[in-house]
């Protein structure tokens, strides 16, 4: 019987994936054992199973080398869409400075090495650009210590843009000049236009191409999985069209997705669970696949490695130094910068290669390049991983748009109330949560329910959790919750009028303090009366003590309107005969006055921010104020 | 025992290592970025063949060399090796593929990349795509592998074209198999043979050269490739390696390929041939 069995060896790609994953589940997790970084396990892993190796997967397989190569242009896409601009425009100074320290000193280090080494001046500035790049292969674990806000990482994460993108331009200038003969001015020019094209591209078209599909294809969550994969694959496309590294178009393309794709959005919770657990950690195997250690440990390769090393990690380690001390950096800080911007693969690998096929490099110089970018990342993460644990997650205020609960009753009618809450939180890179109340008295259909409440947020493009509660008001169904969510603005779209509120309004204290709904430790709620496919003319309408301090309404509709919201005074006492459909009005008087001035539905939108006494008597009649763990649908 | 301080041992031990392993860096300065070159004769580059003229690819004499596509290469491998003159030297192509280069620097003698061959050779990276193709005289149709199993076949020894011949064509009659190239295409010529083998570029040449002699009838499909073979374990291959690549970086190649052999092989001509197919 057992004759009659003919068993094949295994090949193919199942056997080539199957390999692969295993690698992707036993590399990290064997090392973390024997207290190593994961990331070396994944490098190592692929070294094992790679020609070099085990030879599980042939030197001649395309596949895992691709799937490296979408890792990558992933991790680039990821880092952009991740970065939190407000905090890179915080420390734009820093960003910029470190950028050009950590570029400019490795860069002239390694060119130095190439041409004490006798080597071409080709030659000798690639060497030196490929060492002054950087690939943000350390950034995950960095994020997951809860340090992606921190002014270090913030600082190094931007200064990726720099780095890399002169190092691709001088990469560009040299494959230029050798290829096809042309000058290195003809080069700089289409690179600069490039350059002009992919930054138009990514950060002004791609962003309205993928808010608009997000809209009308719907809120399926594989759709908008896609688009967010087209949409850095296209912009990846764009740069190679002019000679431009794809990683840089990817990065642009995370960083025109920036507001679209919020952080703590359902999307991003995709982005990173199918980048953490596929795609970049299959670069990284793909990675160590090309390692050879019996080409590395030559005396030749050795010694080239050993001056790249010392160019590269030294330069890398004065830039970080220097940066520490100019913009007041702790040592733990200091490691940050050195462990982000230290790791060398993806700008400097594609730098390498295309420097041996241009006959610049011989292959003694790829394999030693190899041993920096195993050294570099070792080194990286080492040093990453102790100033992670030294380091405390910054605990500053949270910005008002970062998570918004839009409570409502009628799905339909919540649309403009939506649309607002989206704009309010896109400035923050925030995720609007919309919240389903059904009053306790109501018959429940929460499939129906859900169903039209999921057509109305793809319409209002928005990415949050849809929640329902079952409750007795909008109003406090949206307050219990938005206490529960730790929400940092609560808005209820068409509250039923409360004749007590009415007759009991009062004025918000005078002289509330500066940026209030920052320390507070309930959110701060507004009342959207109204509804609008589309929002008009924004308008505010603050009252004489506010006018010297900044309110919640003031700053919603500055973030509304982009900061073009028109100012009305104590003079235009008939505002709300101004609205027009679609138009809006924020106003922050007291919830009494402003009610009664509410316009019918279709009439234009009015919000109103609501007395904190109000918040405050709503919240204790809460028993208990828990919300039920099953009471979240999604 | 603060963590700083316990990676400061570690800190100070690497950085000791990057400078020592930089310090043996630093002895193999003058290496070059694409390696070293070190010729047999001084300021020479000494290149062995087995043909001239080959049609296409050398022209003149060996003592005397005035043309073609893998003289125009030797002239450029020189220029870019930084010698002034090229000397030319005869070696027997079974030599040449057994390793024996006379003595020369490299060998340039449409030398296909095999691994039975890179037992005894050095090859750098391929310069010419070749697949084997079949030859006839005008006029004679081959219509696939069937119709040019029954042809008369001509082939040179020592050769992948004859190892391709055998393997794809099984020709059901006695094939002719000569020492050298020339051999072969008087067995044509004369009527003693009705299909030869030969590399597609070499194979183009001569039909260019006399389109009433030579026909390109088909093309096998294949990955053969050209490339200069060196010796084994020589020093050089570094430099001749990212030589080569820098030259088709350049475009030397492709302006050599459409100077000599009329026709850019990797794009044009070559894909005007039609690949003979396995059944009617």
């Amino acid at each position: 019987m057992l004759a009659l069995i003919e068993l094949s060896s295994p090949k193919g790609a199942p056997w080539e994936f199957l390999v692969v994953f295993a690698v992707l589940l036993l590399g990290p997790v064997l090392f973390r054992r024997a207290g190593i970084p994961g990331i070396i396990g994944l490098l190592v892993g692929g070294y094992a199973i790679g020609p070099h190796g085990l030879s599980l997967i042939g030197a001649g397989n395309n596949t895992l080398p691709d799937l490296g190569q979408l890792g990558l242009l992933y991790l680039m896409f990821v880092a952009g869409v991740e970065l939190d601009l407000n905090l890179i425009n915080k420390y734009r100074r820093s960003t910029i400075s470190f950028g050009i320290l950590t570029f400019a000193i490795p860069f002239v280090l390694g060119a130095l090495v190439g041409f004490a080494l006798g080597w071409e001046t080709l030659a000798a500035i690639l060497l030196g650009s490929l060492l002054a790049s950087h690939t943000l292969i350390t950034y995950p674990a960095v994020k997951e210590a809860g340090l992606a806000s921190d002014p270090a990482v913030a600082t190094a994460v931007g200064s990726t843009v720099l780095t890399d993108t002169l190092a691709l331009i001088v990469l560009a200038g040299v494959a230029g000049s050798v290829a096809g003969g042309r000058s290195s001015v003809e080069v700089a020019a289409q690179v600069a236009v490039g350059l002009v094209v992919l930054i138009g591209y990514s950060l002004f078209v791609l962003p309205q191409l993928a808010g608009w599909a997000f809209r009308w294809l719907g809120t399926e969550r594989a759709v908008r999985y896609v688009v967010a994969i087209t949409a850095f694959l296209s912009a990846a496309t764009v740069a190679e069209l002019f000679g431009i590294e794809g990683i840089v178009g990817a990065f642009f393309a995370g960083l025109g997705m920036n507001r679209l794709v919020p952080n703590e959005g359902q999307l991003m919770d995709r982005i990173e669970f199918f980048g953490g657990a596929v795609f970049i950690p299959v670069f990284l195997v793909s990675v160590g696949f090309i390692l050879n250690p019996s080409v590395m440990v030559k005396g030749e390769t050795l010694g080239l490695a050993g001056l790249f090393i010392v160019a590269c990690l030294g330069g890398k380690a004065i830039a970080a130094q220097i940066s520490a001390r100019l913009f007041g950096f702790s040592r733990s800080q200091a490691g940050l910068l050195f462990s982000l911007s230290a790791a060398q693969a993806a700008a400097t690998l594609a730098a390498t290669v295309i420097g041996f096929q241009l006959g610049l490099f011989s292959s003694a110089v790829v394999n030693a390049v190899l041993v920096l970018i195993f050294v570099s990342v070792l080194a990286s993460t080492i040093v990453g991983t102790r100033a992670s644990a030294r380091a405390s997650s910054p605990d500053g205020p949270r910005p008002l748009g970062t998570r918004i609960v839009v409570g409502l009753g009628e799905p339909e009618l919540a649309l403009g109330a939506l649309t607002l809450a989206r704009r309010i939180a896109r400035a923050d890179g925030g995720v609007v949560h919309p919240l389903l109340v059904v009053p306790e008295a109501a018959p429940f259909a929460p499939r129906e329910a859900l169903a039209r409440l999921s057509e109305v947020v793809a319409a209002a493009g928005v990415d949050g959790q849809a929640l329902t509660i079952v409750d007795r008001s909008v109003l406090h169904g949206a307050l219990r919750v938005g206490r529960a969510q730790e929400a940092t603005l609560v808005l209820v779209a068409e509250p039923v009028p409360d004749d007590d509120a009415q007759s009991t309004a009062t004025p918000l204290a005078a002289g509330a303090p500066q940026r209030a709904w920052e320390r507070s430790p309930a959110p701060p709620v507004a009342v959207v009366r109204g509804n609008a496919d589309r929002l008009g003319v924004v308008r505010v309408r603050l009252d004489d003590d506010e006018l010297e301090s900044p309110s919640i309404a003031a700053e919603m509709a500055r973030r509304v309107a982009s900061g073009s919201a028109q100012r009305l005074d104590e003079d235009h006492a008939e505002w709300s005969e101004l609205l027009a459909p679609g138009d809006v009005t924020f106003v922050s008087s007291e919830l009494g006055d402003t009610l009664g001035k509410l316009p019918g539905v279709g009439d234009g939108l009015v919000v109103s921010t609501v007395a904190e006494w109000l918040i405050r008597e709503e919240s204790a009649r809460d028993t208990p104020p828990e919300v039920p763990g099953d009471a979240t649908l999604g | 025992m603060p963590a700083s301080r316990s990676l400061r041992p570690l800190a100070l031990a690497a950085i000791a290592g990057a400078l020592a392993l930089a310090g043996v860096g630093c002895a193999n300065a003058g290496k070059g970025a694409a390696g070293l070159f070190s010729p047999r004769t001084a300021n020479a580059l000494t290149v062995a063949t087995a043909q001239i003229p080959d049609p296409g690819f050398w022209a003149g004499t060996f003592a005397h060399p005035t043309g073609g596509f893998e003289y125009g290469l030797a002239k450029q491998l020189a220029a870019r090796l930084h010698l002034a003159h090229v000397k030319v030297i005869e070696v027997p192509f079974h030599e040449l593929v057994r390793g024996h280069l006379g003595g020369a620097d490299l060998a340039l003698s449409d030398i296909t990349i095999t691994d039975e061959r890179a037992q005894h050779l050095d090859f750098s990276t391929s310069y010419l795509r070749a697949p084997p193709s079949i030859v006839v005289r005008p006029g004679t149709e081959v219509a696939d592998v069937n119709a040019a199993r029954d042809l008369h076949w001509a082939v040179q020894h020592d050769t992948t074209l004859k190892v391709a011949l055998e393997r794809s064509i099984e020709p059901t009659t006695q094939t002719l198999v000569f020492e050298h190239q020339r051999e072969v295409l008087v067995a044509l010529e004369v009527g003693r043979a009705n299909a030869v083998m030969l590399d597609l570029p070499v194979a183009l040449a001569y039909a260019h050269e006399s389109p009433h002699k030579y026909a390109v009838a088909a093309q096998l499909q294949s990955e053969a490739q050209l490339g200069v073979a060196l010796p084994q374990g020589s020093d050089n291959v570094e430099a001749v390696d990212s030589a080569i690549r820098a030259l088709k970086a350049e475009g030397e190649i492709d302006r050599l390929g459409h100077q000599w052999l009329h026709a850019n092989i990797e794009e044009g001509a070559a894909e005007e041939v039609p690949v003979l197919r396995a059944e009617e």
